[in-house]
Order: structure tokens, then C-alpha cells, then sequence
């Protein structure tokens, strides 16, 4: 049964690479116009779920950090973003923490303070808990 | 720079608050044994994801938790060798006294420079957020604890030198 996930998943990775690449090039433009929510959403949207392949998550990663690093309003920007991101961009954060690079940590921790405010413990909880979807 | 530190120690804090729900769960492998489950590292079921939040290169925390027990590793500053001397024996001094503070570990882990060991039994016997309270304290001390020291090496250094080069005037 597992076995089977893993072969499927070999075939997908290709294409969700490709899906992400697009993904990068429609969020640069979106940058460019200071759409800074709807980049975040385009990031956070496609995220591939239950992939093992390293090589999505950090095709993923880097989209995702791209946005990161081009907020500049935090408060802003979590209020019109739905709660149902919330959660992946805590995983994201987090991810961004393990990496050690000062900008990035500096502005991990400051949207990591503004968004457990907003979504609560149970959003760090979750990060903790899901072994399955990890970022 | 102050801003950075605040920050770090208030995503640690949370992260701890969030983290730290432990309960009592007896080994699964043994019968009548009670092991921390995130030193034994058996049953990949009792984990959750570790985290490692770092502040910049130099300085990192690692928070590991499993059902009964709760890691945390520190990595601290060491911007020369005199700090990295004075830390290592200050931290290694701290740890050999592990029993007097309950929640410290004897050995830090691999990587880190002193590490807390955090179990149900703790949670039980004293209040969360005072545990919480206490680690964020000992970070915020720890930086200011080795400045102090390397300031009175320094000081000392340059009164014993000024004494002893005296006597070739």
C-alpha cells in the first residue's frame, strides 16, 4: 500500500515541480505589483501534501520564503489572510527558524510573535503534532 | 540588537507553552519501567516534530517532546575564544550540579552547550509556567552572567600585569 504511494509520488514530483515553478514566476509578478497578500496565498496555496520528495518541499520553501521576506505590514497582512493558512505558514516559519540565516530568523520571529496572537497555541500545536504534513 | 532578543525569547516561550503538555505514560518495552520517552526514542508514535528555532548563526534552541518528557537545548553567543573557554567551564560547572536545579541535564547534547530535561513529574510537582518563566530567566541571565566574567578576567588580568611589570620600572 505504502509501497505504492511512493510510486505514484515519484511520477508527481516532477509535475508538482513544474506546478511550483509556475507558481514562482506568477508570485514575482504579484511582487512586483505589491500584491504582497495574494503572493502569500499563491505561496501557501499549492503546498504539496504527503510528499516525502525533499525536492518539492524545497522547491516549496523557497517560493514560500520569497514571499516571506517581502512583507513589510505584518498586521496587515494576517488580518486579510484567511485562518485556514494559518497553520501552513506556522509550519513555514518554523522552517525558516531551523535555517539559522539572520534576516530570514529576525523575520520568522516577528510574524512568528503577530501570528501566534492571532491563531493562538493551537496553531504551534498542531505544527508540533502533524507528522504527516510536514512542511 | 535588544529587539531580536525579545523576540527570540518570546517565540521560545511559546513555543514552550504550546509544547509542554506532558502526562504519565510507563514504557511500553519494559513492564513497571517509566522512561522519559524523548531520551529513549523507541516508539516514533510518543514523538512530535522537534523544532529548532534559531536567533542567528551562533545562537540556537532545540525543543524536542515526546508524551512524558520534554528536551530543550541551548547554543549559546560565543564571539571569541575567552567566551567560548569561560562558557564551556561556566555551562559544564552548572551541569555537574544537574540534581540541585531538577530539570537540568548532566550531559548538554550533542551540538548544544547545556540542555534541560523536562518530565510529567516536574509539570506535576511544579507550576508550567513557572518552568517556562525559569528557562526564559536563564537565558536572558546566561548572556549576562559570561559578560561579567569576561569583564573580571579582563580586570584582573590587567591589575596582575600593571603589579607584576611595577617591579621593571
Amino acid at each position: 500500500m505504502a509501497g505504492a504511494k511512493e510510486f505514484v509520488e515519484a511520477d508527481n514530483a516532477e509535475a508538482i515541480i513544474t506546478r511550483i515553478e509556475h507558481k514562482a514566476r506568477k508570485i514575482e509578478s504579484l511582487l512586483k505589483q505589491y500584491k504582497l497578500v495574494e503572493a502569500l496565498k499563491t505561496a501557501l496555496d499549492g503546498s504539496p501534501p504527503m510528499t516525502r520528495d525533499e525536492r518539492c518541499k524545497s522547491a516549496n520553501w523557497i517560493v514560500v520564503h520569497r514571499a516571506i521576506m517581502a512583507i513589510k505590514d505584518i498586521d496587515g497582512i494576517l488580518s486579510s489572510l484567511d485562518p485556514e493558512y494559518y497553520d501552513i505558514l506556522m509550519k513555514y516559519l518554523y522552517r525558516g527558524l531551523s535555517t539559522g540565516d539572520c534576516p530570514t530568523c529576525e523575520q520568522c520571529l516577528r510574524i512568528h510573535e503577530k501570528l501566534r496572537e492571532r491563531a493562538g497555541l493551537g496553531c504551534i500545536l498542531r505544527c508540533l503534532a502533524d507528522t504527516v504534513n510536514t512542511s | 540588537m535588544a529587539s531580536t532578543l525579545r523576540l527570540y525569547l518570546t517565540c521560545i516561550r511559546n513555543t514552550l507553552e504550546a509544547a509542554m503538555c506532558l502526562q504519565n505514560f510507563p514504557c511500553q518495552e519494559v513492564e513497571r519501567h517509566n522512561k522519559p520517552e524523548i531520551e529513549m526514542k523507541t516508539s516514533p508514535e510518543l514523538l512530535l516534530n522537534s523544532v529548532l528555532i534559531c536567533r542567528n548563526e551562533a545562537e540556537k534552541c532545540l525543543i524536542e517532546t515526546s508524551i512524558n518528557s520534554l528536551r530543550i537545548s541551548l547554543k549559546v553567543k560565543q564571539a571569541d575564544e575567552l567566551e567560548n573557554i569561560l562558557t564551556k567551564k561556566f555551562l559544564r560547572f552548572l551541569s555537574m550540579r544537574a540534581e540541585a536545579f531538577q530539570v537540568l541535564r548532566r550531559k548538554p547534547v550533542q551540538g548544544y552547550d547545556i540542555s534541560f530535561l523536562i518530565t510529567n513529574y516536574h509539570c506535576e510537582e511544579m507550576q508550567k509556567h513557572k518552568l517556562i518563566d525559569f528557562i526564559v530567566q536563564f537565558m536572558e541571565d546566561i548572556d549576562k552572567e559570561i559578560s561579567e566574567l569576561k569583564m573580571s578576567v579582563n580586570t584582573r588580568g590587567r591589575l596582575v600585569a600593571t603589579e607584576f611589570l611595577k617591579q621593571f620600572i
